[in-house]
């Protein structure tokens, strides 16, 4: 087996020939595709920045949005509490001057009626001695107009006085009624 | 190269090459040609990238490209920091390169001459790509530390002063091996890949009779070995950037002392 001219562990002139190749590709994608390549992930990674800090403002204002619907809402419970109890004193407060009212209403009837039952009772009375009078007048003209009897004169006493009850008696209750 | 071996009736040969002289230089025609259209391709990509790149909703093209990028950058901001960011191209450019010259070997069929080999194949781009990233690191490391600094730092580590010349042999060593070590890790996997290949196809002169069961066998074995070979160079591809960065680790590593 002769020994060859070359030897494959041996290096020759295609040394330089690929090194340069070697570098040239190097070159290229050290200035035209790198730079460009970091460029559009550097701005990516901006733009998912921008959009996450977006993300959480949008987050804070919501929650802001939110702390300010629970304020008011609570404000206007708060309020409606209120105004159901203006409400419920008020109708309170009516209803109670409504039975004072109607107490003073009904006392001053009572009076007015208990008045009008003594006058006429006052009235019945009068009417009564003035009818008692002409019938002790007729009855004494009667016992005058007779002989005298105790036992007669008796049952005539009686007997006026029993009307004279009767009538009083009617007109009391009438009064009273 | 001549034949490997002539003993199974097999003429299985390495580092053969369309080889043309130039200025007196011997050039690997193939391998250059192979390595301009990687070199096209990734270009390309990246150009195509360049014009669709947006800052929206991105295309599956630009996720990957992103996904790349994105990978190395937290590579590089784990290991150097924020200092690093500037070796981020080099390693990407480097992993994608690679992995795309990688590809070619897929391509290939094991033949003698193949119309595209991965340029990684051969000790020529490995080597050409160990040497820069090698050249940048002691750059970075003289930036990093000064040109006393630098020097001082072969022999002050990791053993005391007092030990010196220990100290300068094994830092030496160390700085020699690793710009040999990437070359050979990556030209050693494409490399023997492709002998792979040449050894699957040669497996079809194997006949028991009148059967041809290297035939048969060669078709699933070539299959299962160019999956096994896309790993390979994914690998190695992410290998040779991940050693770059941790090369510029240490060459900018803040002096502890």
């Amino acid at each position: 087996m002769p020994f060859a001219t070359s030897n494959f562990l041996v290096p020759n002139g295609t040394f330089i020939v690929v090194l340069l190749a070697f570098i040239i590709v190097l070159g290229v994608i050290a200035k035209f595709v790198l730079p460009v390549l970091n460029a559009a992930l550097t701005e990516r990674q901006e733009q998912i920045r921008g959009e996450l800090a977006a993300a959480d403002q949008a987050k804070a204002d919501a929650e802001e949005a939110d702390a300010t619907r629970r304020t008011e809402l609570e404000q206007a419970r708060n309020q409606a509490r209120d105004i159901v109890a203006g409400a419920n004193a008020t109708a309170e407060s009516t209803k109670a001057a409504a039975v004072v009212e109607a107490q003073a209403m009904h006392d001053r009837i009572v009076a007015s009626a208990e008045a009008e039952v003594a006058v006429a009772r006052q009235a019945a009375v009068e009417e009564v001695t003035a009818k008692v009078g002409a019938i002790v007048l007729a009855a004494a003209e009667r016992v005058i107009g007779r002989e005298i009897n105790a036992a007669d004169h008796q049952d005539l006493i009686n007997e006026a006085i029993a009307a004279v009850r009767t009538e009083t008696s009617g007109a009391a209750a009438g009064g009273a009624r | 190269m001549g034949p490997v071996s002539g003993l199974y009736g097999i003429d299985i040969s390495v580092g053969d090459h369309v080889q043309r002289k130039l200025f007196g230089l011997t050039i690997n025609v193939d391998i250059v040609w192979a390595t301009c259209i990687a070199g096209l391709i990734v270009i390309i990509l990246g150009l195509v990238l360049r014009a669709k790149a947006t800052s929206g909703v991105p295309g599956k093209f630009q996720l990957l490209w992103e996904m790349a990028v994105g990978a190395v950058q937290t590579q590089v901001e784990d290991s150097i920091g924020p200092r690093g960011a500037k070796i981020v191209p080099l390693a990407l450019t480097l992993f994608i390169f690679i992995f795309t010259c990688n590809l070619f070997e897929v391509l290939s069929i094991g033949s003698k001459l193949e119309w595209l080999p991965a340029p990684t194949s051969d000790i020529n781009l490995p080597l050409a790509m160990a040497l820069f990233v090698i050249v940048l690191v002691h750059r970075a490391a003289i930036k990093n530390r000064g040109a006393g600094g630098y020097l001082k730092h072969y022999v002050a580590q990791p053993f005391p002063p007092k030990l010196f010349f220990v100290n300068a042999f094994m830092n030496v060593v160390e700085e020699i091996v690793k710009p040999v070590t990437l070359t050979l890790r990556l030209f050693g996997n494409l490399f023997a890949g492709g002998l792979m290949l040449s050894l699957l196809a040669a497996l079809v002169i194997w006949k028991l009779g009148p059967a041809p069961i290297g035939a048969a066998l060669s078709v699933p074995f070539t299959v299962l070995w160019k999956l096994f070979d896309m790993a390979i160079g994914a690998i190695q591809a992410f290998i040779f950037a991940l050693l770059t960065i941790l090369y510029f680790d240490t060459a900018m590593a803040e002096e502890h002392h």
